[in-house]
């Protein structure tokens, strides 16, 4: 007993004394979709500013809930406005310190070998299952429910509704083979290996990114750093080249 | 193993060793108590202490994060101590010691209940208080209990996952233990890196039996000697 405490001891002491690291960090919690991007310009940003970004990716309905339960988090880059608005009516982001420069677009994948024809959004009427984050509060779920519900096809494919936890689980499910279809982000699509677009969709809702410092921050300049050199010219070239759209008419 | 791994796996059991030290002098004293109580306030708190064994994990987080939430009654408090913990590495503890908690008090408070009452009457008739009884007789009498249940307890806290996604959320390098990083990677479609998680979970398991195997062992010859 008495060793088995002091390894305890040891467990509970040791790795921490590993893990001191002077170096500044933010928590950056990000839209599943903004993975790479964000993973590429967390690291070109360390290196200019010597502030280590740290990301927590995952659905925005899912990180906003943990940002108004306290969540630690220095920034926020939400899929859609809506979750930041309800931020900023918390008082837990600032109208002013909000960025919207960010679009994507919607496209239906299949598993890479799949032989169905999925040329319209008819099509997935013919499907068994459809893999879609999560419509009740995922934007990713909401754009595409938006979309089917515009073309009056919303309440015969709910049924076959797959919901997932946010927009990169409904492209694994695809990807496994189990799902014969989703509809995900274009830039998701990018990155997939066992998954294709079979249709890409040019008539969807608008899809608009935001971004802003959390107000709570504990390092407030230079989480604004990082937000102003997302939305920058180094931040722009990156998420060009990953397929999203990028407009000037954000705010400064 | 890659870098990432091996800081998952220490966050893992750093955590999981806090929180087992943390309940452990609870637990025993608690176990001690409902060992040597009886009447019906005893079994109310027995099912009260036993809840999160029963409870799906997940219903604990929630009650956990009503609690501390800024505007809930133990938030403000922490809020106002300008203590962090929901969504920090303290969330991961709590939601671990919480869970973990009735797999300590249930085996330590059978050892004690296993203890021949005489004993325990011949410590006082020989002038011990009740302190001293509890140390000098019950204790090392009661140890193959409260070892085996603090094994338990570690091994629970290793793998806790429903709690502390409710409370910590799942954020690399931070709060993200092996049970949420496999998780994760599994639903972002990456198995390979996901597997490599489970392998090294398999070895730690195996190495926690295996040590409660030996630590078990010697305790069984000495108490033959």
């Amino acid at each position: 007993m008495r060793k088995l405490l002091l390894s305890l001891c040891v467990l509970a002491t040791v790795p921490a004394l590993g893990a001191a690291d002077p170096k500044p960090e933010i928590l950056v919690f990000g839209a599943a979709s903004l993975t790479e991007s964000l993973q590429e310009l967390g690291k070109a940003y360390e290196a200019k500013s010597g502030t280590r970004v740290i990301f927590s990716f995952g659905s925005s309905s899912d990180l906003a809930r943990q940002i108004q339960a306290g969540a630690p988090a220095d920034v926020f880059f939400s899929a859609d406005t809506a979750r930041m608005d309800a931020l900023e009516k918390a008082g837990l982001v600032k109208a002013s310190d909000r960025h919207e420069f960010l679009s994507n677009s919607l496209v239906i994948v299949v598993p890479y070998d799949s032989t169905l024809k999925v040329s319209t959004a008819e099509d997935l009427l013919n499907l068994p299952r459809i893999a879609l984050a999560d419509p009740a509060s995922v934007p990713a779920g909401i754009y595409a429910k938006k979309w089917l519900m515009g073309l009056g096809l919303w309440e015969r494919i709910e049924p076959k509704v797959v919901p997932t936890l946010d927009v990169r689980s409904a492209l694994a499910a695809v990807e496994t083979g189990a799902i014969p279809a989703g509809i995900v982000y274009r830039t998701d699509a990018a990155i997939a290996k066992s998954a294709r677009v079979a249709f890409a969709v040019s008539n969807g809702p608008e899809i608009l990114y935001s971004i802003a410092p959390v107000a709570a921050s504990k390092s407030p300049k230079a989480a604004e750093g990082f937000v102003l050199f997302l939305a920058g010219p180094d931040g722009r070239a990156e998420f060009t080249k990953r397929g999203f759209f990028v407009r000037d008419a954000g705010r400064p | 193993m890659t870098a990432d791994d091996f800081s998952i796996l220490l966050l893992t059991l750093r955590v999981a060793a806090i929180a087992t030290l943390l309940i452990l002098p609870v637990g025993i004293l608690a176990a001690w108590q409902l060992a040597r109580h009886r009447g019906p306030g005893r079994t109310l708190l027995e099912t009260l202490l036993s809840l999160p064994l029963v409870l799906p994990p997940t219903a604990v987080g929630l009650l956990l994060l009503e609690a501390l939430r800024k505007s809930g009654p133990i938030g403000q408090f922490l809020d106002r101590a300008g203590i962090e913990v929901l969504f920090t590495w303290k969330a991961v503890v709590l939601a671990t010691a919480v869970m973990s908690f009735p797999l300590l008090v249930r085996p330590a408070r059978t050892a004690f209940e296993e203890i021949d009452p005489r004993l325990l009457a011949m410590g006082r008739s020989l002038g011990s208080g009740p302190v001293s009884v509890f140390r000098r007789v019950a204790l090392p009498l009661a140890w193959r209990g409260i070892l085996a249940g603090t094994l338990l307890a570690f091994s629970r806290a290793l793998g806790e996952f429903g709690a502390t996604i409710m409370i910590a959320g799942s954020i690399p390098g931070r709060t993200q233990t092996m049970a949420l990083a496999i998780f994760q990677r599994t639903h972002i479609g990456s198995d390979d890196a996901a597997m490599r998680l489970v392998g090294v979970t398999v070895v730690i398991a195996f190495a926690a039996v295996w040590t409660t195997e030996i630590l078990t062992r010697r305790r069984t010859k000495r108490a033959v000697a």
